[in-house]
């Protein structure tokens, strides 16, 4: 039976805490063994989610969840925020063109973890999101 | 992990280089567009290589996406050297070969 490994961390809204999460994320990942082409896809999705999280999590509890359950073939990443929420459906597409002659050159966040993962699902209600990502690995 | 952020700059006629080592996050993407500002009245072509950075996040990327535009403004280029795979595959997924290269080397682009 396969190996299965887990961690949960609770971030605080501090610079550069997103680089903790990786930092456990490659330790299990060469623990199992797993390529280095899969984890580098994975920071960048945990990169990601995170940032996202703290950025829109409360100023009451600035906290953000993450949980990684990795085997050798599959990697699930939960990262929950308590922000306000937000609607998935209103979320653009980014689009380079626009992007580079915009003012606002940011909002690639989502597009990358569905890019870089098998399946993505954002649950979102007013006192909080949580995302659920899942990588396979093999 | 060490999370502090440095760049190393050269400038080669009208090429500026410059070597970035470490987390390309919104700090480090202030620090190479500052950097870029103080040279984009001299140079057409800016080349970042990324030996060193082997982590970005989409904030820091959105600061190379200001210097592409002005680089775009002024008939200039940007180049990247020494990505890391996740870093390219990043970029290529965000589309940003449309408008910068990948080069082999620092000095293809400075001959």
């Amino acid at each position: 039976m396969d190996q299965n490994i887990n961690l949960e961390i609770k971030l605080p809204k501090v610079p550069e805490i997103e680089l903790v999460a990786i930092e456990g994320l490659e330790k299990m990942g060469k623990y199992l063994g797993i390529p280095e082409d899969k984890i580098g896809e994975a920071r960048i999705v945990v990169t990601e989610a995170v940032i996202n999280a703290l950025e829109h999590t409360g100023d009451s509890n600035p906290y953000v969840k993450v949980e990684f359950e990795m085997t050798k073939e599959r990697l699930i990443i939960l990262v929950t925020d308590s922000g306000k929420g937000f609607n998935p459906d209103e979320i653009e597409e980014p689009d380079i063109k626009k992007k580079i002659d915009s003012t606002n050159k940011r909002g690639w966040g989502i597009k990358l973890m569905k890019s870089m993962s098998d399946d993505l699902i954002i649950e979102s209600k007013p006192t909080g999101t949580k995302i659920s990502i899942i990588k396979n690995l093999s | 992990m060490s999370t502090d952020f440095n760049i190393v700059s050269e400038i080669h006629n009208d090429t500026l280089v410059m070597k970035t080592d470490g987390y390309i996050n919104n700090t480090g993407g202030e620090k190479i567009v500052l950097e870029f500002s103080k040279h984009i009245n001299n140079i057409k072509k800016v080349v970042i290589d990324l030996a060193k950075s082997k982590v970005v996040n989409s904030i820091g990327i959105s600061y190379l996406l200001e210097m592409i535009e002005t680089l775009n403004q002024n008939d200039g280029k940007l180049y990247f050297t020494n990505l890391d795979p996740t870093i390219e595959k990043t970029f290529k997924i965000m589309g940003i070969f449309q408008f910068a290269e990948k080069a082999d080397s620092i000095d293809s682009i400075l001959n």
